[in-house]
C-alpha cells in the first residue's frame, strides 16, 4: 500500500509584485515629501475658498499665535544668516558662528532682540521647548518686527510676505503687523489659509 | 522576477557525471516588503499633503500723498457697512450712515454663514438695481468692513472670503471707528473681562 505522496512544499507566495507596489508608493512619497518643519507655535489657520497655492520659495512668513504673539521666519537658510547679520549690524550686536548656525536651523522664532542671544545659547533640543514671547510689534509701524522685515528684505529682495494667523488671534495684533509692513511700503500680502470648498454653484470669474 | 531559470545544459543526461544539486534561486521577498511598507508609513506620516492656500490682500498705500486722497465721499445709500464684533457676531448696516436716527433699529446682527451671505446679497441687489454703474463700469455696491478690537483674525479672513463668494469687487477694510459708530455699537465692541 505504498501511496504515492507528492513531495511537500511549504506554501510560498511570490512577494515580488508586492515589493514592486511598495517601492512604487515609497518613491512617490519620497518625491512629494515636504517635511513639516519645526514651528515656533501651533497655528490653526482659518479657511477660505481661495485656490491660490502658497509659493514654494522666497517666503517671509509672519505668524500670529493665538495669544497675539508674533513669529517671524524666512524659508531659506542662507537668507536667515544674512538676515541675522543685517540686524546685528544695524543694532550693533554680534553673534558667534555657533549662534548663527543655530539660528539658521530655526524655521521661525519669536523673541525680542534682547532675549534672542539667550535663546540661541540654549542647547538645541531645549530651544524647541521654551515658550516664545513673540516679537514686539507696535501700531506706529516702528518696532522690532519692522526691523526684522527690513533685514530680511535686505538679505533677499525677492521675498514675498505671507501672514499666517491663528483663528483666535485678535484683530489688533493683525492690525499692528499690517502697520509695520505698510510703514515700509509693503502693500501686498498673502494670507495663508486652509482650503475650503466654495459653496455649490459658485464659480470663479476667471474661469 | 527573482527566479532565474537555468537551462539544464541539454545533452549530458546519461553520462554519469556527478552534478552538484541545483539550489533554488528564489529569494524571499517578505522582509523587503516589510521594509518598504515601513518606509511608506514613515513618509506618509511625516509629509504634509494638503498644501495651504493663500489669499492675496492688497491694502492701499499709506504714504502721505495728499493729492490722490481727494476722492468723492461715498453715498451712504450705496454702502453696506459690516462691523465685526465679539464672538463671531457680525453687524450689518445697510444703506444708512451710522449717525442716522434710524441706525439703531436698522443695525442687524447676523452670524457668519448663510445669514451674512443673504444680507450681503440682499443689499447688493438693492444697490445695484437702484444705481447705475459708474463711468469705469464698476458696480455701485460698496462694502465697508470695520473690524473692531474684539474681532479675531478669523473673522477678517472670513469676511474677505465672503467678499470673494458674493463677488463684491469694491470693498474697503477700515479699522477706524467714528464716534457715532462707537456710540451705535456701544458695549458690543468693548472688550469684556471675560474675553481672553
Amino acid at each position: 500500500m505504498a501511496k504515492v505522496r507528492p513531495k511537500k512544499h511549504p506554501p510560498t507566495i511570490d512577494m515580488t509584485a508586492m515589493t514592486d507596489v511598495a517601492f512604487l508608493l515609497l518613491t512617490f512619497f519620497i518625491m512629494t515629501a515636504t517635511f513639516k518643519s519645526q514651528e515656533a507655535a501651533e497655528i490653526d489657520t482659518p479657511s477660505s475658498i481661495s485656490a491660490i497655492k502658497v509659493p514654494d520659495d522666497n517666503i517671509l512668513m509672519i505668524s500670529i499665535g493665538n495669544e497675539g504673539e508674533v513669529f517671524f521666519g524666512v524659508d531659506a537658510q542662507p537668507d536667515r544668516i544674512r538676515m541675522l547679520d543685517n540686524i546685528a549690524e544695524t543694532k550693533g550686536l554680534t553673534f558667534t558662528d555657533e549662534q548663527k548656525k543655530k539660528f539658521s536651523n530655526q524655521a521661525s522664532f519669536g523673541f525680542p532682540l534682547a532675549q534672542l542671544k539667550g535663546w540661541l545659547d540654549l542647547p538645541a533640543p531645549e530651544m524647541g521647548t521654551v515658550k516664545q514671547p513673540g516679537i514686539p510689534t507696535d501700531s506706529t509701524g516702528v518696532s522690532e518686527l519692522a526691523d526684522w522685515v527690513y533685514a530680511a528684505r535686505k538679505a533677499n529682495s525677492q521675498l514675498r510676505i505671507a501672514i499666517k494667523g491663528d483663528n483666535s488671534a485678535k484683530f489688533p495684533t493683525f492690525k499692528n503687523v499690517l502697520a509695520n509692513l505698510q510703514s515700509q511700503n509693503i502693500n501686498k500680502f498673502n494670507l495663508i489659509t486652509d482650503a475650503e470648498e466654495p459653496p455649490a454653484g459658485w464659480r470663479s470669474d476667471s474661469e | 522576477m527573482a527566479e532565474i531559470v537555468e537551462s539544464g545544459g541539454g545533452k549530458g543526461k546519461g553520462d554519469g557525471k556527478v552534478r552538484a544539486k541545483k539550489l533554488s534561486t528564489r529569494v524571499d521577498m517578505t522582509p523587503m516588503v516589510d521594509l518598504g511598507f515601513l518606509l511608506i508609513t514613515f513618509f506618509m506620516l511625516a509629509t504634509t499633503l494638503s498644501k495651504p492656500t493663500s489669499m492675496t490682500l492688497n491694502v492701499p498705500d499709506k504714504q502721505e500723498d495728499k493729492e490722490e486722497q481727494e476722492t468723492e465721499p461715498l453715498k451712504a445709500s450705496k454702502v453696506l457697512t459690516v462691523f465685526l464684533g465679539r464672538n463671531d457676531d457680525v453687524y450689518l448696516l445697510d444703506g444708512i450712515a451710522s449717525n442716522d436716527d434710524k441706525a439703531p433699529e436698522e443695525l442687524k446682527k447676523v452670524r457668519f454663514g448663510t445669514e451674512l451671505r443673504d444680507g450681503i446679497f440682499k443689499s447688493q441687489k438693492r444697490v445695484n438695481s437702484q444705481f447705475e454703474k459708474d463711468e469705469e463700469g464698476n458696480l455701485p455696491f460698496v462694502v465697508v468692513i470695520k473690524p473692531t478690537e474684539v474681532s479675531t483674525y478669523k473673522n477678517v479672513v472670513d469676511i474677505l472670503d465672503e467678499m470673494a463668494i458674493t463677488k463684491t469687487k469694491r470693498y474697503a477694510m477700515v479699522d477706524f471707528l467714528s464716534d457715532s459708530e462707537k456710540e451705535l455699537l456701544g458695549d458690543r465692541i468693548k472688550p469684556q473681562p471675560g474675553d481672553q
